[in-house]
């Protein structure tokens, strides 16, 4: 970058650092002067130390994270992999998706949270039924998205297949689950976004532990900067998962964009070389 | 199958192979819609081996409904119709086929594109890859072995689905107006390249299109069919010798036998 880019980028970020900070003081001063009611919005500064109470000197926190994203990580994960093995398979079987497609739309209209008494219910408290509602909010993106994946095949390319005497078996593994790739991914950041909303329902139903247990505790006991605090915690973790996300579907699609495609060819031309003992070049 | 039928079948493949025949048909039909919709209607050929035939006519005579039959994509609804002596039924790995799009699975490089037909029957092995690496240096693409479809031209897409075609070892080449999306340099380049290669590798090549000088420049013969419904008028001979310059569409001889194939066309 040219020093004058350089120096233009660090100007709009103190700009932006200036704005923020303006924003803050006037918030704090709003709060002090009793203009804001500290109920509704805990001025900045008792936030800040809340962050400091709850992460530093009694650190309580960590362990609800722990135990929350713990669930999510589950939840997701089982989800997701339910939803997109039975999107490939009533996918691939027309008879199965015959059968099923009327209860699919059933439940898809139906709110899934509205179902997470009944888990409870069958399931008793604990981590059990947490774990079933975030599967239960994570199951339906990855299921919905890879069964229109598989679906949606490029005709002619079905057909190069055929041509080329592919079993079902084949066209599976080397056109639809690669080609439902991308699709399939977009359903699990979805999943994943859903994931975080699902595990704090859980945890306000059943409110024993986890964040959303302590954000409950904090807005009951009218402690709201810890409250805030917890959310804003939410906020950083949303977006890590998103940038997160975002990482490992460039990585799995790398033929979607540029920098994918710029890595990959170098990767294979490289594992190629190894393949000849270094002879690639010659 | 009807004892008359197997017979004729087993006649025509004795006398076919003799013959040197390849790909031979007697009253192909097919019909869509249970018989409402005639696209294809009577055509009997026979194909030498290493002939280079070209099917020309507009949309809707049947062109490319023959082709899949001899593809063994579609199923005909009339005559008989044998491979290397044999009724087709469905796909055979001695038959290759290549699309107007080139149809390469994006997430695959070329050198994987080219593979694609061998995965089919074993794991590639290192003599593969080299094959496949030697075909693509054949279709001009020694640099792009490692490139994603993505990062290919259109042109350069068709050249990989070419040493794709070859690599299948198929010694019967299906072609569907292969080129028909590209632009004219670009497709009069690859013609060009395309008969030489098929040269090279000895194989009997049909060719749909539906401009008529490039039929007629690529072929041996010409299949003339004509639409509505779908029926080989005229098989014509193309007398020019091989090589071809690309100056010989610029001759008497050349453009006489264009308007001979365009008044079969006319007047049907």
């Amino acid at each position: 970058m040219t020093p004058e880019g350089a120096r233009l980028k660090w100007r709009r970020r103190g700009n932006h650092a200036a704005i923020f900070l303006g924003l803050m003081a006037l918030w704090q001063t709003g709060s002090w002067t009793g203009f804001l009611d500290p109920l509704f919005f805990p001025a900045p500064l008792d936030i800040l130390a809340s962050f400091w109470r709850i992460y530093v000197t009694q650190g309580n926190i960590w362990y609800h994270l722990y135990v929350s994203l713990g669930l999510v990580l589950a939840g997701f994960t089982m989800g997701s992999i339910l939803g997109v093995g039975l999107g490939a398979v009533v996918g691939m079987n027309a008879t199965v998706r015959r059968f099923l497609q009327p209860y699919v739309i059933v439940l898809e209209a139906t709110p899934r949270i509205a179902v997470a008494p009944l888990l409870i219910a069958a399931l008793g408290f604990g981590p059990q039924s947490k774990i079933a509602i975030i599967m239960l909010v994570c199951f339906f993106a990855p299921f919905i998205n890879t069964l229109s994946g598989v679906l949606n095949v490029n005709r002619d390319r079905m057909e190069l297949m055929r041509s080329l005497g592919a079993s079902k078996m084949q066209v599976l593994r080397k056109l639809v689950l690669p080609d439902a790739i991308p699709v399939i991914m977009a359903g699990e950041r979805l999943a994943m976004t859903s994931a975080l909303s699902g595990v704090l329902v859980a945890e306000f139903i059943q409110r024993d532990q986890g964040i959303g247990a302590l954000i409950l505790t904090y807005t009951r006991n009218l402690n709201m900067a810890s409250a805030f605090a917890c959310i804003l915690t939410l906020t950083a973790i949303g977006f890590l998962i998103f940038k997160g996300m975002e990482m490992v579907d460039h990585h799995v699609a790398y033929w979607k964009n540029e920098a994918g495609l710029k890595r990959m060819t170098e990767k294979r031309a490289r594992a190629f070389a190894a393949r000849r003992g270094g002879l690639a070049h010659a | 199958m009807n004892m008359i039928a197997r017979e004729v079948e087993t006649q025509m493949s004795k006398g076919g192979e003799g013959a040197g025949i390849v790909i031979s048909g007697r009253g192909v039909g097919k019909t869509f819609a249970n018989g409402a919709v005639v696209a294809l209607e009577g055509a009997s050929f026979d194909i030498p081996k290493g002939d280079f035939v070209s099917l020309v006519g507009p949309s809707g005579c049947g062109k490319s409904t023959l082709l899949r039959m001899v593809a063994g994509l579609i199923e005909r609804t009339a005559g008989t119709l044998t491979v290397h002596g044999e009724p087709v039924k469905g796909p055979r790995r001695d038959v290759g086929l290549m699309f107007q799009k080139a149809t390469l699975l994006d997430w695959r490089t070329s050198l994987e594109n080219v593979l694609l037909p061998t995965e089919m029957v074993r794991k590639p092995t290192k003599a593969d890859e080299e094959e496949a690496i030697e075909l693509l240096n054949m279709v001009g693409l020694k640099d792009f072995v490692f490139s994603f479809p993505s990062q290919l031209s259109g042109g350069m897409q068709q050249r990989v689905a070419l040493a794709r075609l070859l690599k299948t070892g198929a010694d019967i080449l299906l072609l569907d107006e292969p080129f028909g999306a590209l632009d004219e340099f670009t497709r009069e380049r690859l013609n060009i390249e395309l008969m030489r290669i098929v040269a090279e590798v000895k194989a009997t090549t049909l060719f749909v299109t539906h401009n008529i000088g490039e039929a007629i420049f690529l072929a041996d013969k010409v299949m003339v069919m004509t639409p509505r419904p779908g029926r080989l008028a005229k098989m014509v001979e193309v007398p020019f010798a091989r090589p071809r310059p690309a100056e010989l569409q610029l001759t008497p001889e050349f453009n006489a036998l264009v308007a001979e194939v365009r008044d079969i066309l006319g007047t049907h």
